[in-house]
């Protein structure tokens, strides 16, 4: 099954799903050094999101996300890509600059198509995000 | 997108690796938000320690002087960390001084701070600038209606070379009408300090979904500047909104109907004392109540906060570090008044770098062993980040319980009965 979405990074990708029915930065909610969400009491607190296609709601947050999406990058701690429901301009910034792949606008409900731990694929640069197997229940 | 005929020669890289690289991330951001072309900014400002080196370098090479001017964010002080004696400050001196250099080479001026239109230094209404930071983004959009769209530190160096920005989102006055509502519940305004508008601030910020424009009413009308600003600045750490319309205090929203532009707005939410509870609550993130460190200044101090942090320190010493984040002439100008002698005198100390996400004596980066394990503040965007990216205990309460915990070395301060 196929899903079309628009094109905010180009590229490919391919990993296990990770949801978050709510908003992200790349400062303050991931540990770039790590991989992993840093919150205090936020639901994914301590999972590593490094290689995860990551699916949430929108950005938010510090101007200064896209640095540390770079660093994350660099280190190899960030996730493979990035899919939202609607974007904003400091989180297309951040995957942008980084080379993250990341789309937003999906034409399907994908937090209904999809589950954390599905494993999909996804071609940022077309535009398409393909679940290639639903997690084993 | 359409660029014009200088634009096209950057492009092609005529004028250099820097300026290619940059126009091109411009395009790219651009292209994404369907912008059909650049606009020229009336100035721009970067913050070179919070950019990684690499990007730096690839973003500056070969790039002259620039016409327009480029001012900056708060800095690292590694020197003055140093004669403060927090053992990691070397590992940041290098790095530092060699974008420094290129900041110098490049012409732009060194305003080190998050709070520039206590300088004078401010966008009129209309005017386009770029800019890194979330909160004086908002407070430029909000408080003197001038044209900043939400944009990353990356993406703010590249505008900043460039001297462009992409013709998008809050540039565009069609964008700029609040497509969401809030309704403030009728409360004893007369009693709130700064740290109350920060808690609704820093709950607005939560539930407003996106980053559209949004009007806040219910409010007393024409706010006290400083209450205006803690209420806006802490709406883009919990969320996204970068200019809010506070309805009879700021310049686009003499009335609601201005604010939404008579549009319907997409959403109507009401704020009452129970979400306020909530909120100061969710920013409280300690279990004892020894305070180790006490941050101020975020953003950047205002000489009225300074007054009254010093007319509580005569003669007192502290048993925290107090740090208060300003600009270097708001320090002058608190020197000057005696403010400073005050602070300084009872152990407190100023310094123009960001007193949250990096906060010398919170960063285990910096500070090494002597991290503070709990830090008390008056600003929800500092109890936020020193949380989450300086993994501290935060005690979060007014001006006055923090510089109490300051005095006493553990927290007193009581949830406000609104």
């Amino acid at each position: 099954m196929v899903i079309n979405a628009h094109t905010i990074s180009r590229g490919e990708a391919e990993g296990e799903a990770v949801l978050y029915k709510g908003p992200f930065s790349f400062m303050g909610d991931l540990d770039p050094f790590t991989g992993k969400v840093t919150v205090p009491r936020h639901e994914l607190e301590g999972l590593s999101l490094a290689g995860k296609i990551f699916i949430f709601t929108t950005g938010k947050g510090s101007s200064s996300g896209d640095c540390a999406a770079w660093v994350a990058k660099k280190k190899g701690n960030a996730p493979a890509a990035i899919i939202c429901l609607e974007s904003e301009p400091v989180l297309s910034g951040a995957v942008i600059a980084a080379g993250i792949p990341a789309m937003d606008r999906p034409e399907a409900d994908i937090f209904e198509m999809i589950k954390t731990g599905d494993f999909i694929k996804i071609n940022a640069t077309e535009g398409t995000i393909s679940i290639a197997m639903h997690k084993e229940v | 997108m359409k660029l014009t005929d200088e634009e096209k020669r950057i492009f092609s890289g005529e004028q250099g690796p820097g300026m290619q690289r940059a126009i091109d991330l411009l395009i790219r951001l651009g292209d994404s938000f369907d912008a059909e072309r650049l606009m020229p900014i009336s100035y721009g400002h970067v913050s070179y320690d919070y950019c990684p080196e690499a990007f730096w370098n690839l973003m500056t090479d070969g790039v002259s002087k620039t016409e327009h001017r480029v001012t900056s964010h708060p800095s690292y002080q590694p020197k003055t960390w140093k004669k403060w004696g927090l053992p990691l400050a070397d590992n940041w001196v290098d790095e530092h001084e060699r974008k420094l250099e290129t900041f110098k080479r490049l012409g732009w001026l060194r305003t080190e701070t998050c709070a520039e239109y206590l300088l004078g230094i401010f966008p009129r209404k209309g005017e386009i600038v770029s800019m890194s930071g979330s909160c004086m983004q908002v407070a430029n959009n909000s408080l003197f209606g001038a044209r900043v769209d939400r944009m990353g530190t990356l993406v703010s160096l590249a505008a900043a070379v460039c001297g462009r920005t992409p013709y998008m989102g809050l540039l565009k006055p069609e964008n700029r009408f609040a497509r969401h509502v809030i309704h403030v519940e009728k409360m004893n305004f007369s009693d709130w300090t700064s740290a109350h508008f920060h808690c609704l601030g820093y709950h607005i910020g939560a539930v407003i979904p996106g980053f559209k424009p949004i009007a806040v009413t219910g409010l007393p009308e024409r706010l006290y500047f400083d209450s205006a600003r803690a209420l806006v600045i802490s709406m883009p750490t919990s969320g996204a909104v970068t200019l809010a319309h506070v309805v009879g205090t700021t310049p686009e929203a003499p009335d609601l109907e201005a604010a939404t532009g008579g549009i319907k707005p997409e959403n109507e939410i009401k704020v009452g004392v129970s979400e306020l509870i909530r909120t100061w609550e969710s920013l409280n993130v300690c279990d004892y109540s020894i305070v180790d460190h006490v941050a101020f200044g975020c953003p950047h101090a205002t000489i009225d906060e300074i007054g009254m942090i010093a007319s509580m320190l005569e003669g007192k010493k502290l048993k925290s570090t107090m740090l208060i984040g300003a600009s270097i002439p708001v320090e002058a100008l608190a020197k000057r008044q005696g403010y400073g002698k005050i602070i300084e005198q009872a152990g407190g100390r100023f310094l123009p770098v960001c007193p949250s996400i990096r906060n010398p004596f919170a960063r285990r980066d910096v500070a090494g062993e002597m991290q503070a394990t709990s830090c008390a503040t008056n600003s929800a965007r500092a109890a936020h980040y020193l949380a989450t990216v300086c993994g501290t205990k935060v005690f979060f309460g007014t001006l006055k319980d923090c510089v109490k915990a300051a005095i006493n070395g553990k927290w007193e301060g009581r949830f406000p009965e609104w």
